[in-house]
């Protein structure tokens, strides 16, 4: 009786060669000549794919909906900026911004955690704009005229761009370990049902804090690489509330709660908003609302339980038979009444 | 015998209703210790407060000794007492496999060592009759397998003390005994159960000993011989008229 003690075996071969296929490719990027102006967009798809990855394991694994992830992507950004500016490597620099949104996200998420489901989300709702107005505020920081970085050396895009690639691949690998341990097990049963999952001998309020943490350490981090590449913050930009929105979207659209879901959804909301934040500067906004309520009503499992349930019906189409129990989709995380 | 949990004066109230009030009562260890009492006598109430669901507004449990009351559930489950629902609450979107694996992994008492988790989760499902459905969500399972489920998970966290809130509601009468003589079996290992039940008589024929609640209070306690006879507990369950009858107790009348 083996197959039970591995479900995981051939069937997950597919999907890992899919994923170094696409890192090697990744890797090969700046040195085919591409223009700068493809290799900047897809710096800024990873970073996205980093941070989505990074919502999705507190959002979509444990099933805690925050509103609030641009708060740990600012402060990362501003962190880095300062110890870039004082003179620290760049790269202990992104370690020092995932480092003060983790400690961030323990002071949030403490009194944050009392609450659920939906109470949650409108917590970090509040929680997101109070910092943001802080941030604009605070002398040292600039206040709401925003945060210069100081430039040395030669601007290398290829570097940057590496940078963000590291960052995504740790989100995915991160991700990926989380999904697979008994860690990611207990986060599941969270999502699915917190009580009965503490009467299992699962800590929730624990479990919730460590996944934040981590959640926020990611983060952070790319909240860092972006403040570099950008040379200049400001609290309407990083620290804004549709900076949140963004971060929670790319995952609902790709698929809550799964490895891949994240990434494609980062892929498709970089591209839209690239088409669409350039040509219609204001209906983009409208599209991303319309495309979340159709999301919701009929496709809680985004792109990647669209796409399940498409091969679901070419199967059942060729054997003739009906295809494997819906129930299996991931669904929405449950709004506790 | 030696008593493994001791009850004492527990009292929870909801505002000014008074769901249970000073209850006393001593569960032996080894044996299959039943609680009944009609709808809203206070049996769920009573039996939440001793896992952790529920803090109690007053009184103590005491488990080995060891005062218990208002701790947290993920804390009571590592001492070796775990509850099951009434209504399943299975962890839909996770296979029966996951749901089982939640119990044994993070379940367990502290101390005890228990081998490889998948050989142990196959045993489990296997006594609970779950095997063929081991990949399938647990949302998708009917009823039946999902009071099994239930219990399953309960087990992984290798209880002393299993809290069964109506385990056989809602399953057919072959179920029910099939469901039963699990229950027995697990008393025959060693595992001491707390049992509540509204079906008079699969709590008669399976019970060691019964306490009776009735609004929240003690009605009757005993062996199931002892309540079949005890006039407060005919009163209650069947009306003052019942009591007037000649025949005896409530034996082929439920």
């Amino acid at each position: 009786m083996n197959a039970i003690a591995s479900p995981c075996s051939a069937t997950n071969r597919l999907p890992a060669g899919v994923a170094a296929l696409t890192l090697m490719a990744l890797l090969l990027v700046p040195h085919v000549g591409l223009p700068g102006n493809v290799i900047r967009l897809l710096l800024v798809t990873l970073l996205w794919v980093a941070t989505s990855l990074a919502w999705n394991l507190l959002g979509g694994v444990a099933g805690q909906v925050s509103f609030g992830f641009a708060v740990f992507y600012g402060l990362g950004a501003y962190a880095a900026a300062f110890a870039i500016n004082g003179g620290i490597h760049p790269y202990v620099a992104f370690a020092v911004g995932g480092l003060v949104a983790t400690l961030g996200s323990i002071l949030i998420g403490i009194p944050t955690f009392r609450l659920r489901g939906p109470y949650f989300a409108i917590a970090t709702i509040g929680v997101n704009e109070a910092v943001r107005i802080v941030m604009s505020n605070l002398e040292i920081t600039g206040g709401a005229s925003g945060y210069r970085l100081l430039m040395t050396g030669r601007f290398s895009q290829g570097e940057h761009y590496y940078t963000a690639l590291g960052m995504a691949t740790l989100a995915f690998l991160a991700s990926w370990y989380v999904m697979r341990s008994p860690f990611g097990l207990a986060l599941r049963a969270i999502r699915e049902d917190q009580d009965a999952a503490a009467d299992l001998g699962v800590h929730p309020f624990r479990c919730k804090l460590t996944v934040h943490a981590l959640s926020a350490c990611l983060t952070g981090m790319a909240g860092g690489a972006f403040a570099r590449y950008v040379a200049y913050i400001h609290p309407d930009g990083v620290f804004s509330f549709a900076t949140s929105i963004s971060i929670l979207l790319m995952s609902v659209i790709g698929g809550l709660g799964t490895l891949p879901g994240p990434v494609i959804g980062a892929v498709v909301y970089s591209i839209v908003q690239e088409e669409m934040a350039v040509n219609f500067p204001q209906f983009h906004l409208l599209l991303y609302g319309a495309l979340l309520i159709l999301i919701v009503l009929f496709e809680p499992g985004g792109l990647v339980g669209l796409a399940k349930r498409i091969a679901r019906g070419v199967r059942g189409r060729l054997t003739g038979g009906p295809g494997e129990p819906t129930a299996a989709r991931v669904p929405l995380p449950k709004v506790e009444s | 015998m030696t008593a493994l949990l001791v009850v004492k004066g527990l009292t929870r109230y909801f505002g000014g209703l008074a769901a249970v009030t000073g209850l006393h009562f001593e569960v032996n260890e080894g044996e299959i210790f039943g609680i009944i009492g009609p709808n809203g006598a206070g049996k769920t109430t009573a039996f939440s407060m001793i896992a952790g669901s529920l803090p109690p507004s007053a009184g103590s449990i005491l488990f080995r000794g060891k005062e218990i009351a208002a701790w947290p559930s993920h804390r009571i489950v590592h001492l070796g007492i775990c509850r099951t629902h009434q209504i399943p609450r299975p962890f839909t979107g996770m296979t029966v496999y996951e749901n089982v694996e939640v119990g044994f992994r993070y379940g367990g008492r502290r101390s005890a060592s228990r081998g490889p988790v998948a050989a142990g989760i196959e045993r489990l499902l296997e006594f609970t009759d779950l095997s063929p459905w081991v990949h399938t969500p647990a949302g998708a399972l009917p009823t039946g397998n999902r009071k099994r489920l239930e219990l399953a998970r309960a087990l992984a966290t290798d209880p002393v003390l299993l809290l069964c809130d109506e385990i056989c509601g809602g399953l057919n009468p072959a179920e029910t005994q099939a469901m039963l003589a699990l229950v027995r079996r697990l008393r025959d290992a060693g595992i001491t159960i707390l049992y509540i039940e509204h079906d008079m008589r699969a709590v008669m024929g399976t019970c060691d000993r019964i306490l009776v609640l009735n609004y929240g209070e003690k009605l009757a306690e005993g062996t199931p011989h002892e309540i079949q006879h005890d006039d407060a507990v005919i009163e209650a369950y069947l009306g003052r008229r019942a009591l007037a009858r000649p025949a005896g107790g409530l034996e082929g009348r439920v």
